[in-house]
């Protein structure tokens, strides 16, 4: 590795780093579930446990709310990167099915830009 | 790590001396590898918590295309790959192969750019920058293409994770660069 290498390297993670909080989501008090499809959005109370079927591109995507976490627990597409996401409960974290076009995140209903988030 | 630096300056110039029959052949071998390397990824189980994240084994075949050929033929082996991969699984035209073509462009123009320019800079620095820009990337398209901007939280922990993964691909490309017989 050369020292142009670790320049290259280092300025990438800088900037990666310094981007970070710009992006991380607000982690607000909100225990609402956000679920957005192509056929539209979702919102459900985290604490209320239950299954949700939503449409994707490819198929339906199965969303389970239980124990105040949520999940993916089936989905056709062709990674599963979604279902092997695991369970999220923590505000501002979110599973996405690209495939689908479908996103679970954990916050509040109406706030899905990054506008807000520069404190 | 300078007899390596030595083979990259050294190899554009005895590329010419490959003839150019050897040359397609060589390349197709590459394409063909980086196939197999993307098939060989894909049997990898996926990390929990992060399942977005690969190893990025197929740019091994991209840098060295890249190192030994320059950046047409790296081209030619990224999208190349990036295109026999969508037809074999049905993904043609899907959100998945958008996803693919976008990192796979993003990180050629990165690579190409960064060895062009920078002198100094070996395949450890390219694959690594290239591997940032490929993730970068696939993040931008994935939250164009479910229209969530929130989606760019996952993007920062991922390119340094990248970053990292992209080094280790420099240093394997670097030690099969040094070792190949035709130079």
């Amino acid at each position: 590795m050369s020292r142009a290498d670790r320049i290259v390297i280092a300025i990438i993670a800088l900037v990666a780093v310094a981007a970070w909080p710009l992006v991380a989501a607000a982690g607000g008090g909100s225990d609402d579930v956000v679920i957005a499809g192509p056929a539209g959005t979702t919102v459900v109370p985290l604490h209320v446990d239950g299954t949700f079927m939503i449409e994707g591109l490819g198929g339906p995507v199965t969303v389970v709310v239980s124990d105040g976490r949520v999940r993916v627990s089936d989905s056709c597409c062709p990674d599963h990167v979604c279902m092997r996401s695991g369970a999220i409960s923590a505000p501002g974290s979110l599973i996405a099915c690209v495939p689908n076009g479908v996103v679970v995140r954990v916050g509040e209903g109406g706030d899905d830009g990054l506008d807000a988030r520069v404190r | 790590m300078d007899s390596t630096l030595a083979c990259a300056r050294t190899s554009s110039a005895s590329a010419a001396a490959v003839t150019p029959s050897r040359r397609v052949a060589l390349i197709a071998a590459l394409l063909a590898s980086a196939v197999v390397l993307g098939l060989v990824e894909s049997t990898l189980p996926s990390v929990a918590l992060v399942p977005w994240l690969r190893i990025g084994l197929a740019n091994l075949a991209v840098v060295i295309a890249l190192v030994c050929f320059g950046v047409r033929a790296a081209g030619l082996v990224s999208l190349g790959r990036v295109v026999i991969v969508a037809v074999a699984t049905g993904t043609l035209w899907s959100p998945v192969f958008a996803m693919s073509v976008g990192g796979a462009v993003a990180s050629l123009v990165v690579m190409a750019a960064l060895s062009a320019t920078l002198r100094g800079i070996t395949p450890v620095g390219v694959s690594a920058a290239g591997s940032a820009a490929h993730v970068l990337a696939q993040f931008v398209v994935a939250s164009v293409l479910v229209d969530t901007p929130s989606l760019l939280v996952l993007a920062p922990p991922s390119v340094l994770a990248a970053l990292a993964l992209g080094a280790v691909i420099g240093l394997i490309a670097q030690a099969v660069v040094s070792r190949m017989p035709w130079r």
